[in-house]
């Protein structure tokens, strides 16, 4: 390795370092970091003995073996890696990691662009496996509930990183394709490509290539889905699983190798495109300034005002626009699925055995895909990046600000959760869901007061607005799993009397004016 | 070249490091600081006369020719030609959106031109990026570094990826810290220091490096205060007498009419005039400035 590589790559060590040393010097880091391991550890020991997932484990292979077939196992793997390498595609390949310090610092600097490269993966891995560590040790208890041997959960862990890694570099070598083809042809034909590579992902699932051992397992896809095919037993051939293993290391090596040779100066303009494109929705942000704009517009109330520029300027940005025909198009998938219940895409079949599980299950899905639809609702103050800065220095009540972010966000998490509830009603027959269901109301109230709250608390802890903390990051979703649970139990302590009807709602809305309420406190103390 | 000046200037700490960084065999327990510095003096001057070798830029230094740069639809520089030579600083001046920013970030290498070539110290910056990039120093517009680095570990840094001897490093880091008052923020974290001691910092980083270099500066003066200016002018002086090629672009005039050599006046990508403030002054008859002659050039002098 060339010796300003190596230099780079323990520069990158160094700031890890002084990051993880500051973080433990902060109160606040330090309270966020706490919540989430032991929130994690009690929330894995509840689970742990509420349930015995040993039985479960044990019969998930036959599960498996009955509801799907080997095909669509090795398909699904497969599928991983296509989508890895279409979104790749369209995005920004290694550029990625180049941050606007770099530009400064780096890019005039003579250093060749994968140096830069090296340097930040090395940095990313690093920062990956100490977090996976604490990861685990937080699900201690439920690993030893599991009665899984420790060493295979992490063995399975490492080959599934190595896996989503290799997916990264496909990814990246996939925007390279689309680099280089671009500068090539102009055509829109072009695009055709994509829709080329992401074949040739798919290509090596097809059964007659993985129903014996062939030169196709070393694509990652199948390598991966060899490790665990073969640590279990379901659908296994009799392969050493550490073969899969090796197979992986080997093409994570190789595809490092080939994004280090690929990340070229071309990368450099990617990026200073992509910043850009950045300016121009900051600037449009930027409306917020004027006091002209804001009392020429026909909105006087801050609230309505807030929640148009942001609803307007989110719309700029072109992922926005997917999540909404994503929630159309959802919407009219689940009303078919649900009215016409077509054959070929049929509910899971619970075995009678494992029927005691299905309801926790259930509630434990819905909390589930209701905090991953509410997301955005802790980006909404991160996307103001600076312009929080100015946001706080306007003349709006800090309690209007979190009203409109509260509101707008509310919109979108339901629009968002709809399709996700409408499926699992689907796909999980569960007597009695409608009454269940109805809890996602008040889970997608509540965790959107969460996420505004703790989207707020971000320029309180660092003076860099437009970076999610990490400590903050995980704990969002901890806290809303606890939460969520807790208010799973309200319900079920109090379901035989109408109290249920005083309980939930104050549960629902205590809770959230409290979030409410810190997110005001936040905004009032800024760095 | 280390000065015994500088190295006097050193803590006794980092007196202690470089010498062991130069080896020196440091036996007893107690050394007075003058014989210390004597002993070190001793083996820097017996390297340079080992392996000194003087340092002299390529002239031009910086070779700018027929140079477009397009956004998309904006054309941002429209054929820009432009050389400096070792020993000369410009002034790229110009009004607001002129595309003097653009300009350097072509110039160092942070983005490709869209047609036109661009040569550092004789390198071409497409063809040979990595020799013509050493020679540069860039301040950017919006100075930005790594916020979790202290200042210390990012001038090492810098040092380190300019392949600067650790001795040289050690003596210019103690230098310049003291010339641009850094001291007490040495092991502060980047992230927590103010605009303008961000942009000393950026500072110390670029000249640990030995001189001489191509120096790219985008608004330079912008964020510092009236010592730190005077300073940062009062060295650049004697960096381009020492055979240095400083290209400064700024709007603000006084800090252009008493720094630089030779102007060069953007107005909306294209150059609108070029030459020395007494060349200018002869071209606009109506003009008696520096900043008249910017008017004139770039829209008309207001009644
Ligand atoms: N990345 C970019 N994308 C689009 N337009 C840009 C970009 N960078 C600069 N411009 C445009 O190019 C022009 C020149 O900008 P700049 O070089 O920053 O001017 P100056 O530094 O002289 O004020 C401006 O009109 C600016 O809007
Ligand atoms: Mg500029």
């Amino acid at each position: 390795m060339k010796p300003s590589t190596f230099r780079i790559i323990r520069n990158e060590i160094q700031m890890l370092y002084n990051q993880f040393k500051q973080a433990i010097t902060i109160p606040s880091m330090l309270l966020f970091y706490g919540v989430t391991l032991i929130g994690v550890f009690f929330v894995s020991l509840v689970v742990s003995s509420l349930l015995s997932f040993a039985p479960i484990i044990s019969q998930l292979g036959t599960l498996l073996e009955t509801t799907i077939d080997r095909g669509m196992f090795f398909g699904a793997f497969a599928i991983l890696s296509a989508s890895s390498v279409i979104t790749g595609y369209f995005g920004l390949g290694p550029a990625a990691i180049i941050t606007s310090e770099d530009e400064n610092l780096l890019l005039p600097a003579p250093v060749k662009p994968y140096q830069i490269f090296l340097g930040r993966y090395t940095r990313r891995i690093v920062r990956k496996m100490a977090f996976t560590i604490l990861g685990i040790l937080a699900i201690f208890p439920l690993l030893l509930s599991a009665n899984i041997l420790f060493f295979s959960i992490i063995f399975i862990l490492f080959c599934m990183i190595i896996f989503f890694e290799t997916n990264y570099f496909l990814g990246a070598m996939s925007s390279y394709i689309r680099l280089y083809v671009g500068q090539r042809y102009k055509s829109p034909l072009r695009y055709i490509v994509v829709i080329l590579i992401g074949l040739v992902m798919l290509i090596p699932a097809i059964p007659s290539f993985t129903s014996t051992f062939t030169v196709a397992y070393v694509f990652p896809s199948n390598a991966f889905a060899l490790v665990i095919t073969e640590m279990t037993g379901v659908f296994a051939l009799d392969v050493p699983f550490l073969l899969g293993a090796g197979l992986q290391l080997m093409m994570y090596i190789i595809c490092l190798l080939l994004t280090a040779s690929i990340t070229g100066y071309d990368y450099y303009e990617v990026f200073s495109a992509s910043k850009g494109s950045e300016e121009i929705e900051g600037r449009f942000s930027k409306v917020i300034r004027g006091n002209i704009d804001f009392s020429n517009s026909r909105f006087n109330d801050p609230t309505v005002w807030i929640m148009l520029k942001d609803f307007w300027s989110r719309l700029r940005s072109p992922f926005q626009i997917w999540k909404y025909i994503y929630a159309v198009v959802g919407m009219i998938f689940v009303l078919y699925l649900n009215l016409f219940h077509p054959v070929w895409f049929r509910p899971l079949v619970v075995p009678p055995d494992l029927a005691f599980a299905v309801v926790p299950a259930f509630v434990l899905m819905l909390i589930l895909l209701v905090q991953m639809s509410s997301l955005t609702s802790m980006l909404s103050f991160v996307d103001e990046k600076d312009n929080v800065y100015l946001l706080k220095a306007s003349p709006f009540k800090s309690k209007d600000i979190v009203l409109a972010k509260f509101l707008l966000s509310f919109m979108e998490v339901g629009i968002a959760a709809i399709p996700a509830c409408g499926f699992l009603i689907y796909i999980m027959r569960v007597e009695g869901y409608l009454a269940l269901i109805t809890l996602a109301a008040p889970l997608v109230i509540l965790f959107t007061a969460t996420g505004v709250a703790v989207g707020a608390y971000v320029p309180v802890m660092t003076n860099d607005p437009k970076t999610l903390p990490v400590p903050l990051a995980f704990s969002y979703p901890i806290i809303n799993l606890s939460l969520g649970t807790a208010m799973v139990l309200v319900v079920a302590v109090f379901a035989d009397s109408l109290l249920v009807l005083i309980a939930l709602p104050v549960y629902v809305l205590g809770l959230t004016l409290f979030f409410l309420a810190s997110a005001v406190r936040a905004l009032n103390s800024y760095k | 070249m280390i000065q015994r000046a500088n190295v006097e200037q050193m803590k006794s700490s980092e007196l202690l490091r470089l010498a062991r960084v130069l080896k020196l065999p440091i036996l007893d327990r107690k050394i007075a600081r003058e014989s210390l510095v004597d002993k070190i003096m001793v083996e820097i001057e017996a390297r340079n006369k080992r392996e000194f070798i003087e340092m002299k830029l390529n002239s031009p230094a910086i070779k700018i020719e027929n140079l477009i740069k397009r956004f998309g639809k904006k054309v941002a520089v429209w054929g820009l030609n432009l050389k400096v030579n070792p020993g000369e600083i410009v002034g790229l001046v110009g009004p607001n959106g002129a595309g003097k920013t653009t300009t350097l970030r072509i110039l160092t290498g942070i983005i490709k031109p869209t047609s036109g070539s661009v040569e550092v110290d004789g390198y071409d910056m497409l063809d040979n990026p990595i020799p013509a990039k050493s020679a540069i120093g860039y301040i950017p517009e919006k100075p930005t570094c790594y916020p979790s680095l202290t200042v210390r570990e990012y001038v090492t840094f810098m040092a380190r990826i300019y392949e600067v001897p650790n001795e040289i490093a050690l003596v210019r880091m103690r230098q310049f810290v003291d010339m641009f008052q850094l001291d007490e923020y040495l092991d502060s974290y980047i992230g927590t220091l103010s605009k303008g001691n961000l942009q000393r910092a950026l500072l110390v980083g670029i000249f640990v490096r030995d001189p001489p270099y191509v120096l790219a500066l985008d608004e330079p003066i912008y964020g510092l205060d009236p010592r730190g200016a005077w300073n940062l002018k009062a060295y650049l002086r004697q960096l381009r007498d020492e055979g240095s090629a400083i290209l400064i672009s700024t709007h603000i005039l006084e800090v252009a009419s008493d720094l630089c050599d030779r102007f060069v006046i953007m107005n909306e990508g294209s150059v609108v005039g070029r030459g020395t403030l007494e060349e200018l002054l002869a071209s606009q008859k109506e003009a008696r400035s520096l900043e008249e002659v910017f008017l004139s050039l770039t829209g008309g002098i207001p009644e």
